[in-house]
């Protein structure tokens, strides 16, 4: 089994970035040969009984009845500067490749490497603690996204100053309504400067005033980042934010172009079902292994 | 064009449970190395759950943060007024020494310390799945935050004890300069263990329900309520038991005032290096796994 997960993001002061003229060296983001198998166990328990048994007997074991593989080969490479739109049905494998970038999960077969630091715009408000207050968690928060609590002081103001939420600072995140509590983890999350940027879809939050905030908010944030993945299924948004797309079906990549050529083969396949008009013939449906 | 269209790629068969295989030492060191650069990375991360959880726990009462001192003060009270006055036990026979109070409080505050970062770290990465899945944080934090808390905890606890030791009747000694090494043994040992529970329980989940049980047996099987004196011609049977050597060099230090044998630091010393590797290389080895077990 060769499953890698590369990363030299420690080494970068810790979230801070180095000079931007700094000269890239190689691909910000390379997945070679990457699948990633999903096997669900609820339904048949691998329990200790069965495992001991295995062991001892030296049993094959039985062949996991339902596994599916969420992403399957895929490989690309991201270059300092790209912004990357990744369009595809539902359950084409977008989320997963992004919380793949952020080392949610590790690829069971190929190199997933990443250089620089990350900024996953995916789940918002992971790592909150209900208990504490709206500042404690802005520091908890920080810390987990790879800042010093020195460097994340810093940036509390500023946060405070976004969210308008500075006079809830000392209640606990329990009694904030899921707007305040929204509006907090996204301005925490859109507070790191970060060399990739990963957003998921779900950028609507709050009321419509900090909708616009946030989405200028988010526009700020890719132009300081050196590498963008955006998944969304706002085309407009993406064909305005992005110039290169990425066209994911049932776990492979179908089509990786200049984003106007992607979504036009896209829009095309959803109106016309036949299996038609993609740039590439598209690879026969993932068959269930075993 | 990027894309490759090979559906006969690697068919890699996941091996499990993956026995802690002993692979080249090579990665081995690059995994050590790794760790550190990350720990170092995300050592705010443990820090402030540390710190969170603590204060949590004792947020909106009126003491405060005065009962993670207050609490084993009064715990260790009623521990001695129960086994000093009810059940008439004051002498320990053997080794000289204090009360039997403090013979039991010595035994008390290691064992504490182990079976809470035990129970509490087989559930830690379940606990946390919601994070786990959400954002990258090493997981070997979550075991490492439930050993901390409890070794904090416990630390406060021998305050405690210190504060206690004039009223049931002991002197300080110098020997109380070797508890630093006991402690630093007994943390090594129990981080060793809590890492192999947590690998076990995410993957099994029966283990949870086994580990209660387990530690309430091995607590009986240790000599904390009971002197190993009562056993005479059968109290080798106690070498058996990993976690004797470790509370038997607290009891050496706080209840005997001597400093422990040499053979029971250096058996102690091996045993938690050989937990600490254990352990570590059961995690390591599935921890990759974990996030599609929760």
């Amino acid at each position: 089994m060769k499953t890698r997960w590369f990363s030299d993001s420690e080494g970068r002061g810790r979230g801070l970035r180095r000079d931007r003229a700094e000269a890239p060296s190689g691909p910000l983001v390379e997945l070679r040969d990457v699948s990633l198998r999903f096997v669900n166990y609820s339904d048949k328990m691998f329990t200790l009984k069965r495992a001991v048994l295995e062991l001892l007997l030296r049993r094959d074991r039985p062949v996991p009845n339902s596994e599916f593989w969420a992403l399957r080969d895929v490989n690309f490479r991201i270059e300092h500067g790209e912004r990357i739109g990744i369009v595809g049905s539902n359950g084409a494998g977008k989320s997963t490749l992004l919380r793949m970038l952020a080392r949610i999960y590790p690829p069971t077969t190929g190199t997933v490497t990443v250089r620089g630091t990350v900024a996953p715009l995916i789940e918002m408000g992971a790592g909150f603690n209900p208990e504490l207050s709206g500042f404690d968690n802005i520091l908890l928060n920080g810390a987990m996204l790879g800042f010093t609590r020195k460097q994340m002081l810093a940036k509390v103001d500023a946060i405070h100053e976004f969210t308008g939420l500075r006079e809830f600072a000392d209640l606990p995140l329990k009694y904030y309504s899921s707007g305040m509590y929204a509006r907090l983890a996204f301005g925490v999350a859109t507070s790191i400067d970060p060399e990739i940027l990963l957003v998921d879809e779900s950028l609507g939050v709050g009321d419509a005033t900090f909708r616009a905030k946030a989405t200028e908010r988010i526009r700020g944030l890719m132009d300081r980042s050196h590498a963008v993945i955006l998944v969304s299924h706002e085309l407009s948004s993406l064909r305005d934010l992005c110039d290169r797309g990425l066209w994911m079906h049932k776990g492979r990549v179908v089509a990786d172009g200049p984003i106007d050529e992607i979504l036009d083969a896209y829009v095309e396949s959803i109106t016309n079902p036949a299996p038609v008009a993609s740039p590439e013939p598209e690879p026969a449906p993932a068959e269930v292994i075993g | 064009m990027d894309v490759r269209n090979d559906p006969t790629a690697a068919e890699a068969v996941e091996t499990f449970p993956a026995p802690p295989r002993v692979r080249p030492s090579r990665v081995w060191g690059r995994r050590l190395a790794e760790d550190r650069a990350e720990l170092a990375r995300f050592w705010p991360v443990v820090q402030n759950m540390v710190v969170q959880e603590l204060r949590v726990r004792y947020q909106r009462s009126f003491m405060g943060f005065l009962w993670t001192l207050v609490n084993p003060l009064l715990m260790m009270f009623t521990l001695s007024v129960v086994f000093s006055t009810l059940m008439k036990m004051d002498k320990v026979g053997g080794d000289g020494g204090g009360s039997y109070t403090l013979y039991i409080l010595a035994g008390m505050v290691p064992w504490t310390f182990l079976a809470g970062s035990i129970g509490e770290a087989s559930t830690c990465i379940i606990q946390n799945e919601a994070l786990i899945r959400k954002i990258y944080v090493p997981k070997l934090v979550f075991p490492l935050v439930r050993v901390l808390i409890n070794l904090v905890t416990g630390l406060l606890s021998l305050a405690a004890l210190f504060l206690l030791l004039l009223p049931i009747g002991a002197r300080p000694s110098p020997a109380m300069l070797f508890l630093p090494v006991a402690v630093v043994l007994l943390f090594a040992f129990t981080l060793g263990l809590s890492l192999l529970v947590a690998t076990a329980n995410t993957f099994f989940r029966d283990c949870g329900h086994l580990v209660g049980i387990f530690i309430q047996a091995w607590y009986f099987a240790t000599p904390i309520i009971y002197p190993t004196s009562q056993f005479e011609e059968r109290a080798w049977l106690f070498w058996l038991n990993p976690a004797f050597y470790f509370v038997e060099m607290f009891h050496a230090v706080l209840y005997a005032g001597a400093l422990p044998q040499l053979s029971i630091v250096a058996i102690a010393a091996a045993l938690a290096a050989v937990s600490l590797g254990i352990g570590y290389a059961a995690f390591k080895a599935n921890e990759d796994k974990m996030v599609f077990r929760l």
